[in-house]
Formats: structure tokens, C-alpha cells, sequence
């Protein structure tokens, strides 16, 4: 009994953050500075909810930011990102889970100089007895939302909203004229 | 320029706060609303580089893609916002990607967690403009947001 007592008091002496999660995983390298494969077992979690109570059935229905609430060590990880190169966030890939455990692999993101800490980039989702799953419908999901978004290139090249946010403010948020005689410049 | 419309009005006056928040703290956070994952992740470039003028394009696109919008506070802080008075559209919404760039003071719930932080914000005051120039320094960030007119 003595010695079980001395082993968690060995456990908890080492912070949480120090655990590897990198076993198995077969996350793809982005080649950021902090980032470290991650593979774990989580909840997935409405956070306003966890933090205020407010709890939708359906988590926001891709409305709301999600939380992975890991379940080897309690930790609340902030899936920031999907698997694609397109400026897309997670919640639409993880909505589906919406209070489920998964297991996800991706990279997590430590860096103590920006404040960065269990911050996620999730490249694939497997619910529990179900098969892997890419964290890529993102864009999928704005294109049938989209259907009549204008124009050729990819989401961000055409989304209404951010068009229309350009249109009056410009590319830098100073408005048409300084937007106007800075492109001029630029591109001269 | 127009300043988008949930800044034209100057102080927002908007609904209470949650009363029954848990573990919560109510602050006031100022600071510049930003793209929290080019910011922690270093994808585009450095801090200084994904803020402020030079990196607004891209903060638009990463606040309607649904990625995290953060407050970056002076003391190099960042706050990700959860809700913004009823709209709990943190991911994606009409309200955060309006204030793209803009320094803001935020009345709002604080709640810390395994190193983040997090505001369920109900009251937000913007700057007529937004005065973070990186542009000078940087251009525009990444180097394809502003594509060329004569393409």
C-alpha cells in the first residue's frame, strides 16, 4: 500500500504536460516550429458549455468552438485546426462526435514563448468501434453550403462574406483608397 | 473607410453576462483581434508578422473558416473568444470576423484551462480603425493575399 502510494505521488510529480503522445501516431509533418505528433483517446466537448453551462444537444452544430477533453490525464486540448491547407478550423470535422470519445492523431502545439499550449491540429478522427476518418470535410461542407459562391480558385478566393469584407474595407482593413494606393505600389 | 458594423455603433450594449458561469472570473481584456492559429503555429511567419494590417486578409479568411478568434492583449496574452453577446458563433461567425484586426475592449467572463484562456465576452467596444501597420514592415501576410490586378 505504501509503495502504491509512493508511485502516484511519483506520477503526479511530473507535470502533465511532459506526457508523450506520440506513440502510434501517423501524423503528417506541417513542418511548424513547436509542433509534436499527437495521438489520444479524448471527449469531444462543447466548450461554452463546459465553461458556462449552456449545453445545445447538438454542441453548436459546427456553430461553436469544440474542446478534446483527453482522457488519459483530464487535460482540455483546443482543436484549432482540420487536416487541410485551407484556413479552415475543426469544429465541422469534430461537430459529428459531439460528446463522444474518438481517438484523434495530429499535431499538438507547445510553445512556451507565445502562450501556446495544448493547441491541436487534427488530421484524422475514429470513433470508438468505427475506422479513421480524415479531418478534411471542411471544405466540402462550404461548398455545399456555397453552391452559387462566384468566380474560380479555392473557398477563401470566393466566400460571399469575405468578399463583401474586402470590397468595403480593402486587403489591409484601411479602406479602398489607402487599399488602392497601396496595391498600386505593391505591384508596380 | 467603413468601420464594420458592430464597431459603428461604439459600445455595444448587450445582454448580461451568464450569472451561473462556474470558475469564471469577469474581466476587461483589450487587445487585437486575431488569427490565433497563424499566431501560436508560426505557419505564415513570426508574431509580429501575422497581426495588424499586413496579416488582415488572412485573418478573414482563418475567422470565416472557423479557426479560433484570439485577443491579443499588450502583455502578449492571448484570450480565445467563445461568444460575443448571443452569438455563440465562435467558429465562423459574422460578428468576430467583422472585428478582424481591430483593437477591441472586451467586457467578459474569464475561464482558465490547461494553459488557455478563454472569454465568454458580452460587452465589445472597437477602434474606429485599425492602427497596427504591419503592412510597412511585412506586406501583405502570406504574400498571396493580395493577388495582383493585372492576373
Amino acid at each position: 500500500m505504501i509503495a502504491r502510494i509512493a508511485a502516484l505521488a511519483c506520477l503526479l510529480a511530473f507535470p502533465v504536460a511532459a506526457q508523450d503522445f506520440s506513440a502510434g501516431s501517423e501524423a503528417k509533418p506541417w513542418n511548424l516550429y513547436a509542433e509534436q505528433p499527437a495521438r489520444f483517446e479524448a471527449r469531444v466537448v462543447d466548450l461554452l458549455c463546459t465553461f458556462t453551462g449552456n449545453c445545445p444537444e447538438d454542441c453548436g452544430a459546427g456553430r461553436r468552438q469544440l474542446g478534446l477533453e483527453r482522457v488519459a490525464d483530464g487535460v482540455l486540448v483546443l482543436p484549432m485546426k482540420n487536416a487541410q491547407p485551407a484556413f479552415s478550423g475543426a469544429a465541422v470535422d469534430l461537430v459529428p462526435y459531439c460528446n463522444q470519445t474518438v481517438e484523434v492523431d495530429g499535431l499538438m502545439i507547445v510553445d512556451p514563448d507565445l502562450g501556446a499550449d495544448n493547441i491541436y491540429l487534427v488530421q484524422r478522427i475514429k470513433p470508438s468501434g468505427g475506422d479513421w476518418t480524415a479531418a478534411n470535410r471542411w471544405t466540402r461542407d462550404w461548398a455545399d453550403n456555397n453552391p452559387d459562391a462566384p468566380g474560380k480558385g479555392p473557398w477563401f478566393r470566393r466566400s460571399p462574406r469575405i468578399l463583401a469584407e474586402i470590397e468595403r474595407n480593402g486587403y489591409l482593413g484601411l479602406g479602398p483608397e489607402a487599399d488602392a494606393a497601396y496595391i498600386k505600389e505593391l505591384f508596380k | 473607410m467603413q468601420r464594420p458594423l458592430s464597431a459603428a455603433f461604439g459600445w455595444l450594449v448587450l445582454a448580461a453576462l451568464p450569472a451561473h458561469a462556474q470558475d469564471g472570473t469577469r474581466v476587461q481584456v483589450s487587445g487585437e483581434i486575431i488569427d490565433t492559429w497563424c499566431y501560436y503555429s508560426g505557419v505564415m511567419g513570426g508574431p509580429d508578422a501575422v497581426v495588424g494590417t499586413a496579416h488582415h486578409t488572412c485573418a478573414l479568411w482563418c475567422s470565416a473558416g472557423g479557426i479560433p478568434v484570439g485577443i491579443l492583449a499588450e502583455d502578449g496574452t492571448v484570450y480565445t473568444v467563445l461568444k460575443v453577446d448571443e452569438d455563440d458563433q465562435a467558429a465562423g461567425g459574422d460578428t468576430l470576423l467583422s472585428l478582424a484586426s481591430y483593437y477591441v475592449t472586451a467586457d467578459a467572463m474569464l475561464y482558465e484551462r490547461d494553459g488557455l484562456k478563454y472569454l465568454v465576452v458580452g460587452r465589445v467596444e472597437a477602434a474606429p480603425e485599425i492602427t497596427n501597420l504591419t503592412h510597412l514592415d511585412y506586406g501583405p501576410v502570406p504574400g498571396f493575399a493580395i493577388p495582383d490586378p493585372a492576373k
